[in-house]
């Protein structure tokens, strides 16, 4: 084990009215760094969440916390402060007795508090607003309330879950900003639940991608976009393109009836695999210079790009994103590059996936 | 043209009020201030605040504390413990159900039930201890009172608790504070109101028992309640009653305004 592990999930098993919740899961997580659990609803991410924050016993397996086991350890013995998804301020208090409470149950001096809340609260930008009530505050002061709440306890592990949900868009890109500004100066673990990917993506230092109770996979936020283990993953984070293909030989692949070249090898000949090209590595051309011949089906104008939706002959749908515009129901090529090509193969483990991976890269052939 | 329909749908309100309410309230007072003979007098209200209806009224007020008490003391962890059952609304409606009976009824298996030879009696035979006098106490008296009026107690606890939002005991427990701990600066405060409506249900009837007192303390406890019906009923001293009466009106309005929610603030807080 690491020496800058914190937390460790041994195999652990969550099961809620006969449905398994979580299904043997094990991972690390180090000390300092910023990771998010990443998932759709019911993936089991809020129950990892409140597993560490004691809430919940699992019905198998073991975590520990500093080495140690933490199995039956209460939610109010744990060195780990959470910010709940609808911050859970209390709201007989005012905004200084919030951010205190933690402190006045420690029985810490009354001048200590104080000093510690203003701290606090200066972290969070929120001087000054002491004595204001939680019923006078907009939403993203309570979230800077519930964040001051949590950092003022001094925790080895702060979670959030999905604290930035209830904000409109402007004020939640601002937040992430400052949420990873703030973990940065802390220098403490920040465990994050989303179902944002790009949330996940823009914040994270590591990231455990969550379906069905199992991490799928984990990895920095550029390894989970460039190079998604199955088709959940690629399908989920970020837009894709995936096809039905076939690995004819080492970086021989075909799809789309046609064979491309690629950069993946160590496969068996002939095993079927799906394809992934992001929609930001397919560029448009005259339909004879393309590598694919597609029929434009129809565009959307978002902003930073268009989005143009094409079909090829065999009715796979290609997503483009391009800074020209198209026309609809116009016969375009598509070209790419090699690299561009991801293959996945099926139920792939997480630990082969790795390895066929790192094989690439020693030979030079970095995707 | 809206406001004049409006009006309209208020008449047989404002009818039944004037009737029922204001009427009653005024023939009241307009009593207390009548003597014996049919003349205008004072001497009702120098009466009671010098002679033995001073004790009465402190001893009322006495016993609608102890019934209070111990229906808090019985319903809070009741409603608790509701709150956190599967089937809780069958629960509560079970402990609701009896307050559909009537009270009479309740009141005379009560008499049954604590009489001599009634079974609690039998099981102290049983034990050992003997028989004892049951009814006719203070004990019987505070019992059954309690008994009729923990329904009204645990229905607003109920509701209170109910309503918290069960991630604010999750970030108490987070944040350090032990179940107790938790309990003392957010459970309760945060149900507080809940007590409040609580006590003003119980405590206000209790002033005015008359019917359990007669048939289970036997008048060995006099209340206001007790004291209203007798002057009325046995020694026809309207004017007495009447000043009671009065009195005990008086009372209850200003235990509502002390004990209501006076901080509107407060109230729009909790929806957060």
């Amino acid at each position: 084990m690491n020496q800058n592990t914190i937390i460790r999930f041994d195999q652990v098993t969550h099961q809620f009215d006969q449905t398994v919740v979580l299904d043997e899961v094990s991972f690390e997580i180090e000390r300092g760094k910023f990771y998010t659990l990443l998932g759709p609803s019911g993936c089991g991410k809020t129950t990892i969440l409140r597993l560490i924050a004691g809430f919940m016993e699992p019905a198998a397996g073991s975590i520990y916390f500093n080495g140690e086991k933490i199995n039956h350890l209460p939610a109010n013995k744990r060195q780990v402060n959470t910010v709940f998804q609808d911050y859970a301020l209390f709201p007989h208090l005012n905004v200084f007795e919030n951010v205190a409470f933690g402190l006045k149950i420690k029985k810490l001096k009354k001048s200590d508090i104080t000093s510690k809340v203003k701290e606090a609260l200066k972290f969070v930008n929120l001087e000054g607003y002491e004595t204001r009530q939680i019923s006078e505050m907009s939403g993203g002061q309570r979230q800077r309330v519930a964040i001051a709440r949590a950092i003022v306890n001094e925790p080895e592990v702060i979670l959030l879950d999905e604290p930035l949900s209830a904000l409109d868009l402007k004020l939640r890109t601002e937040m992430q900003y400052e949420l990873r500004e703030l973990q940065q100066r802390l220098g403490i673990t920040f465990i994050f639940v989303t179902h944002d990917q790009e949330e996940a993506l823009a914040m994270s230092d590591e990231i455990f991608v969550l379906d069905k109770g199992v991490i799928q996979q984990s990895g920095t936020p550029m390894d989970i976009y460039d190079e998604p283990i199955n088709r959940f993953v690629a399908d989920f984070i970020g837009e894709s393109n995936i096809a039905a293909g076939k690995m004819i030989a080492d970086f021989n692949v075909s799809f789309a009836g046609k064979e491309f070249e690629c950069v993946d090898r160590g496969l068996q000949r002939d095993e079927p695999v799906e394809v992934v090209i992001r929609p930001e590595d397919l560029t448009i051309t005259e339909e004879s210079a393309g590598k694919l011949q597609v029929k434009v089906d129809s565009q959307l104008f978002r902003g930073v790009h268009f989005e143009i939706c094409c079909v090829d002959e065999f009715d796979n749908e290609w997503l483009v994103h391009s800074t020209k515009k198209a026309e609809v129901g116009e016969q375009i090529g598509l070209t790419f590059e090699p690299e561009a090509i991801h293959v996945m193969r099926f139920n792939e483990s997480e630990e082969d996936f790795d390895k066929r991976l790192e094989g690439y890269s020693e030979t030079g052939y970095g995707n | 043209m809206e406001t004049r329909s409006r009006n309209l749908f208020l008449i047989p309100y404002a009818f039944w009020i004037a009737l029922f309410v204001i009427a009653p309230v005024m023939l009241v007072l307009f009593f207390s201030f009548r003597g014996l003979d049919g003349g205008f007098t004072l001497s009702n209200w120098t009466h009671f605040f010098t002679s033995t209806y001073f004790q009465l009224t402190l001893s009322s007020f006495w016993y609608a504390f102890l019934i209070t008490l111990f229906a808090l003391l019985i319903s809070y962890p009741t409603a608790l413990i509701l709150t956190k059952t599967k089937h809780k609304q069958l629960w509560l409606l079970l402990i609701i159900v009896p307050s559909w009976i009537n009270i009479l009824l309740k009141v005379y298996a009560f008499l049954g039930i604590f009489g001599t030879y009634g079974p609690v009696n039998a099981l102290l035979e049983t034990m050992g201890i003997g028989t004892q006098q049951i009814l006719f106490t203070d004990f019987s008296f505070v019992f059954v009172s309690v008994y009729i009026f923990i329904p009204f107690m645990i229905l607003p606890i109920f509701n209170a608790l109910d309503k918290l939002n069960p991630t604010l005991v999750d970030a108490s427990r987070d944040l350090g504070a032990s179940s107790w701990e938790t309990f003392r600066q957010v459970i309760f405060p945060l149900t507080a109101s809940g007590v409040k409506a609580g006590c003003q249900l119980v405590f206000i009837p209790s002033l005015s028992l008359f019917m359990i007192t007669r048939l289970i303390a036997g008048n060995q406890v006099i209340t206001l309640g007790t004291a209203i019906e007798q002057h009325f009923l046995v020694t026809q001293d309207w004017g007495m009653g009447s000043t009671i009466a009065v009195f005990l009106i008086a009372v209850m309005a200003v235990i509502m305004f002390l004990t209501g929610d006076r901080k509107r603030g407060l109230a729009n807080e909790k929806n957060v």
